[in-house]
């Protein structure tokens, strides 16, 4: 992946001063074909981005060190099973 | 006269100033004149020493879903309910009701509709809530101006829920559409019982200690002020406002406030609207991506038209000024001034000539009675003359070497052949038989006639002892 995880909105933004740039008109050729290149370059990666797009999900571990989480499991083990909340004091 | 109202028209205006007015209350009171039709939905009236309040408990909110074996669970937190207050609620019980106060045009009444309905034990709880909200709000816990913004879409979100509830499954379903991706850590805890507030309190001080996060999330699913009442906590106020994170809830329902709620940076309604403040649409950030795509194409298609409306500008200006265009007009100025040149040089010597003709003719007047013209003429008419005398004179001599020509014809020795003479020859001398003497008995002779040679011999010559021929 190209675009790193904190640059998606830099990117973007990047993207954006590259639209007005060559909005503006007033670019040397040879610079106007480069920011297009770079332009070009940041959608495809952006797009790829997007469409790898996940959540990640994990418990963190009483040591500190996260371990994969299953929430699928969770949510299999139907709405009523949850036990985390069953605790009550009544 | 006074506007008179209509009765709905007047009803209406009450109903809308009475629900802008009390749009959620709480109230406590006694329960009377309860009743519970087939509908399912409970209807009673709220009463104190001085006043009564009708109150409609519709069955939709009174906690929960039916399961099939007839128990209740929240369709939120998934919890089941052991016993829900509605079956158990009776005549001179003292409840809190919080909701919303209407107003029912068809029978001329306002009532509260019922969305929690609480035993005054948990109204004590309540009375708890309400002291510790003044004291933190005097403390400036819920002060605006130390809230911190919500960090644009985080990717490194620490949750601190219970990992089993309904709370994280919402919050990860709506968030898994949403962003362009994000890792969430959950940090499990306890959100209901004694031993939750300490529960969450470490959680939260894991989740700073971990340094991992951009910001913590305190989810927990619907449920009774009771069930709520870990997030009214003295302890998870105070973690949650020395969170050196931004701290965003979404506890409860909609109609649930709690103090970790007015603690915390940002608080959501829900656990789903958690995950909708931290990420935008994922469609609307394909789209954004979509319209700078087509606006830096576009841009750039703009500028290559431009440029190439610059180019043909400067390829004519530059085709007038190569090599070969200027040799063109180098060639074009010289033939110019080899024309001119020409000119000059014709002009020149047309002068010169003029100089001279005037010189000559001013010579010929001087040194000759004649003009040189005339003097010309004078030759040029007697060249003329010597010509058509040799002409004549050469026709008069051609004449007479024809003359002669004839003449001699008839000199040629064949001439007479071709009439029937002939030539002899006498073979023993060689020559010409001319006379009788020139041959002897027995000499041969060659005679020529016109068309060819006889041999014979002499058998009589010449009267001198000679033979005839």
């Amino acid at each position: 992946m190209s675009v790193k995880e904190e640059s998606f909105e830099k990117a973007l933004e990047r993207l954006e001063r590259i639209a007005a740039r060559l909005e503006a008109g007033d670019v040397p050729l040879e610079k106007g074909v480069a920011l297009y290149k770079e332009g070009m370059e940041l959608v495809a990666a952006c797009r790829k981005r997007l469409e790898a797009a996940r959540m990640e999900i994990a418990l963190a571990g009483e040591d500190g060190s996260p371990r994969p989480f299953d929430v699928e499991a969770v949510e299999a083990g139907g709405a009523a099973d949850s036990i985390g909340e069953k605790t009550r004091d009544s | 006269m006074p506007h008179v109202f209509e009765v709905s028209e007047l009803t209406r205006s009450i109903k809308d100033a009475v629900e802008s007015e009390f749009p959620f209350v709480w109230v406590r009171g006694q329960v009377v004149n309860l009743s519970r039709p087939g509908s399912g939905h409970v209807y009673f009236a709220l009463r104190d020493a001085n006043a009564s309040l009708t109150v409609v408990w519709f069955r939709g909110a009174q906690g929960g879903k039916m399961l099939a074996d007839g128990g209740r669970y929240d369709p939120l937190t998934g919890e089941v309910y052991e016993d829900s207050l509605s079956d158990v609620l009776a005549d001179g019980m003292e409840v809190m009701v919080a909701g919303r106060l209407t107003v029912y045009a068809p029978r001329g009444v306002y009532q509260l509709v019922a969305e929690v309905v609480q035993e005054v034990g948990a109204g004590k709880l309540w009375l708890e809530f309400e002291a510790l909200k003044k004291d933190l709000a005097a403390k400036g816990y819920f002060e605006a101006a130390r809230k911190r913004p919500l960090p644009h879409h985080p990717t490194r979100v620490a949750v601190i829920t219970a990992p089993t509830g309904a709370a994280i499954r919402d919050f990860i379903r709506i968030g898994r559409e949403r962003g362009y991706g994000a890792a969430v850590r959950i940090y499990p805890t306890l959100v209901q019982g004694d031993a939750a507030p300490m529960g969450i309190v470490r959680a939260i001080l894991r989740a700073v200690a971990d340094d991992w996060a951009e910001i913590l999330v305190l989810l927990r699913g619907g449920g009774s002020l009771e069930d709520l009442w870990a997030f009214n906590t003295v302890e998870v106020a105070k973690a949650v406002f020395a969170s050196p994170l931004p701290v965003l809830t979404g506890v409860g329902h909609e109609v649930d406030v709690t103090i970790a709620d007015m603690v915390a940076d940002v608080r959501a309604a829900t656990p789903s609207h958690a995950a909708q403040l931290l990420w935008p649409e994922r469609t609307q950030l394909i789209q954004r991506l979509d319209d700078l795509d087509m606006a830096v194409r576009r841009a750039m298609e703009r500028l290559l038209a431009v440029r190439q409306r610059d180019l043909a500008v400067l390829a004519r200006g530059l085709s007038w000024l190569s090599p070969v265009r200027r040799l063109m007009r180098l060639e074009d100025a010289f033939d110019g001034m080899q024309m001119r040149l020409g000119r000059a040089a014709e002009t020149w010597t047309g002068g010169l000539s003029r100089t001279m003709d005037g010189f000559l003719q001013r010579f010929s007047r001087r040194f000759g009675p004649e003009s040189l013209d005339g003097r010309q003429e004078a030759v040029a008419r007697r060249a003329e003359h010597l010509e058509t005398v040799l002409k004549f004179y050469i026709a008069s001599q051609e004449n007479r070497l024809e003359l002669a020509a004839a003449r001699l014809t008839g000199l040629d020795p064949k001439g007479p052949l071709a009439r029937g003479y002939s030539l002899a020859v006498v073979s023993r001398t060689g020559k010409f038989l001319r006379r009788e003497g020139d041959v002897r008995p027995g000499d041969n002779l060659d005679i020529m006639v016109y068309e060819g040679h006889v041999r014979a011999t002499v058998t009589d010559g010449s009267s001198e002892g000679g033979e005839s021929a």
